[in-house]
């Protein structure tokens, strides 16, 4: 292999893709423009979404049939219209009211207090969550003025303290929020945008019919793929990269965040230089393994549209993996380090966590380099398959 | 200049099995000399051209390319060869110019020797307008003119032109068939495919008529009238098919 018939063919292949607009859309427009318009609208739409809940719940208000005056007065302290003369179960059924109170009596002249919802109501649900909150506060406000009156101490309602606090550093949360979705969107954009031009230059080639005059040349197949799996590596790498600059962008961006908390967690996550560097470490066996694998099965086929229909299910096939490795449930270790796709998901997951150790580091690095040298050499020999490169 | 010895190709499909294309195929082209494959569709012309040029890898025989044999050394083979077939194979989104810079690279020229042989054909065939324009925005005409000018491009000894008229209108075939014999006033050896009487007639020193793989005969014009009785090239062709000529009456 002689290195510039490599570099000549990587040159061309770049200047042939670089004009190619399906390419620049699939490669450059999902990452810097699709990718920040979906996070800014998800988190719009669930903004919207409380909201809407909100202004229903004020609208629709509390049907309420109460007559003690202190748990009316908890009620209106809701700040929710308490409505009467309603019949509070068909009133949910039919939306008139958010929930229900229904105040009866126990034998022992105790008011017996029903709260009625609509569990799979959103706004039932949460204006209901908030009736129990108000009910509870009055009647521990209750019981303490009630011991206070039969002088005892406070201490029997609360023998001993309970807080509960989160270990979590924000950091850590915000590692765990995002680390189950940048690997994910990571190694999809990948192959997505590593598709179009893996077709262009293999499939493409074949249907455009310049395959022909390009093997006639003195230069060795294995030079032309090469160049060719260069190519392609360098399109997935600049996907992954403009993917990992925009969700940092979006997330960093005043637009996404909702509240002033959620705003404050996404300035923690942590994708400071190290990380990033772990993460571009962590994707560039995986890109090579992308391209090379990409090649060897879209040089079968025979124009561009059955390429697309060949590549199409690989990238459903990355999708379970790479969610998988986002999922907290399943413990980095060097078993799953040896599983491609999930090991790089897993270990991006990781590094946004801390969690992530040498050996673990080291064990998926080592099998991804491995996985992609095998691809390459089946990509190499397939490109020297008379029967694939002038199928009929 | 072109030694084509017992040349065997087989091919494997599920609809038809396993079939001789090209059967024993031996001819010889001579230097200065523009030699014509014809041949119906289907008879294995281009495998026979794309063996000659190392595309493909023959289950037998051979073929010496000025003195390169195309078993034991396909690069130097190819190194000797221009190539071209009917679908010119242009980079639509390169230029004539960049095309060319990328096929000199391709055949180890050096840069200064690219741009000027590139300039010189650009000259030559009148493409300095166009030769900076991606060729997907080209006319057929300017296209064939770009792909033959990348076919000379390295100045190679050896031309082979798979049915480099095919597709194409009078004019535009008309610009193939006044390169091919410049080639030869060049000095070049040309082996080039066809199924049109006219032009192998017109166009070539020497044609070998081929059919289902095999060689039925080769030789001038005048040979092949003498050892068939027949005079018109279309006559000649359909006999040896087997099949019958056409006569008024
Ligand atoms: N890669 C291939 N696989 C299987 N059969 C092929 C292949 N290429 C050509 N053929 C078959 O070989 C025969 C000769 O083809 P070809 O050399 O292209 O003929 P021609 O150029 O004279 O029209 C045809 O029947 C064609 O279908
Ligand atoms: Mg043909």
């Amino acid at each position: 292999m002689r290195l510039h018939y490599v570099l000549t063919v990587f040159r061309k292949e770049m200047l042939d893709m670089l004009r190619d607009r399906r390419t620049m859309i699939s490669m450059v427009a999902m990452p810097v423009l699709v990718i920040p318009v979906i996070l800014f609208f998800m988190g719009k739409l669930v903004g919207r979404a409380e909201e809407r809940s909100q202004q229903e719940a004020r609208r629709l208000g509390i049907a309420a049939q109460v007559s003690n005056p202190q748990i009316r007065a908890a009620l209106e302290g809701l700040d929710l219209p308490l409505r009467t003369g309603l019949n509070p179960r068909e009133a949910i059924e039919r939306k008139e009211a958010a929930a229900g109170v229904v105040e009866s009596a126990l034998p022992d002249g105790r008011p017996r207090v029903e709260l009625l919802t609509d569990r799979s109501n959103p706004t039932s649900a949460v204006t209901g969550e908030k009736i129990r909150t108000a009910l509870t506060k009055l009647r521990e406000s209750q019981v303490r003025e009630g011991l206070k009156s039969a002088n005892v101490p406070v201490t029997v309602l609360e023998p001993f303290a309970l807080q509960q606090t989160n270990v979590a550093s924000a950091k850590k949360m915000a590692g765990n929020l995002w680390g189950s979705m940048l690997g994910y969107m990571l190694l999809l954009l990948m192959f997505t945008g590593g598709m179009y031009p893996v077709i262009d230059m293999t499939a493409g080639e074949k249907e455009r019919k310049t395959i022909e005059a390009f093997l006639a040349s003195p230069v060795h197949r294995l030079e032309i793929v090469i160049g060719k799996i260069l190519t392609a590596t360098v399109a997935i790498l600049v996907t992954a990269a403009l993917t990992l600059a925009s969700v940092t962008f979006s997330i960093r961006s005043e637009n996404f965040s909702r509240t002033p908390e959620m705003k404050a967690m996404m300035q923690t996550i942590p994708l400071d230089g190290q990380n990033l560097a772990l993460i571009a470490l962590t994707l560039l066996p995986l890109a090579i393994l992308a391209a090379s694998m990409m090649i060897a099965i879209a040089l079968f086929a025979r124009s561009f549209k059955e390429g697309q229909s060949y590549l199409t299910p690989l990238a459903f096939l990355v999708i379970f993996p790479a969610l998988m490795g986002g999922l907290p449930g399943l413990e980095l270790s060097l078993v799953t380090a040896l599983v491609p796709i999930l090991n790089a998901s897993q270990l991006i997951r990781g590094i946004l966590l801390g969690e992530w150790t040498v050996p673990v580091f080291a064990m998926t690095l080592g099998a991804n380099v491995v996985y992609a040298a095998i691809a390459t050499v089946v990509a190499t020999r397939t490109f020297n398959k008379e029967s694939v490169l002038f199928r009929s | 200049m072109i030694a084509v010895q017992n040349l065997v190709k087989t091919f494997h499909d599920k609809a038809r099995g396993s079939r001789h294309v090209v059967d024993d195929v031996s001819f010889e082209v001579r230097e200065r000399e523009i030699f014509g494959l014809l041949g119906p569709n289907g008879a294995g012309k281009t495998t026979t051209l794309r063996l000659i040029a190392t595309l493909l890898k023959p289950d037998s025989g051979t073929a010496v390319i000025n003195g390169f044999d195309i078993n034991r050394e396909p690069e130097k083979v190819r190194s000797q060869l221009g190539f071209l077939s009917g679908d010119m194979g242009l980079y639509g989104r390169l230029s004539p110019r960049e095309i060319l810079t990328f096929y000199g690279r391709l055949f180890g020229m050096g840069e200064a020797e690219i741009g000027r042989r590139s300039e010189e054909l650009i000259e030559r065939f009148a493409m300095k307008e166009f030769a900076g324009v991606r060729t997907d925005k080209l006319s057929t005409g300017m296209k064939q003119k770009t792909a033959i000018a990348r076919t000379m491009l390295h100045n190679p000894p050896v031309l082979i032109l798979d049915e480099p008229t095919s597709g194409l209108d009078v004019p535009t075939a008309r610009t193939i068939e006044e390169s091919i014999l410049e080639f030869r006033k060049a000095g070049k050896t040309v082996l080039f495919s066809t199924h049109v009487m006219e032009e192998a007639e017109y166009l070539c020193d020497r044609i070998a008529v081929i059919h289902e793989g095999k060689i039925k005969i080769t030789g001038t014009m005048d040979e092949l009238r003498a050892a068939t009785g027949r005079h018109r090239l279309r006559e000649i062709f359909l006999d040896l098919l087997g099949l019958p000529v056409l006569t008024e009456n």
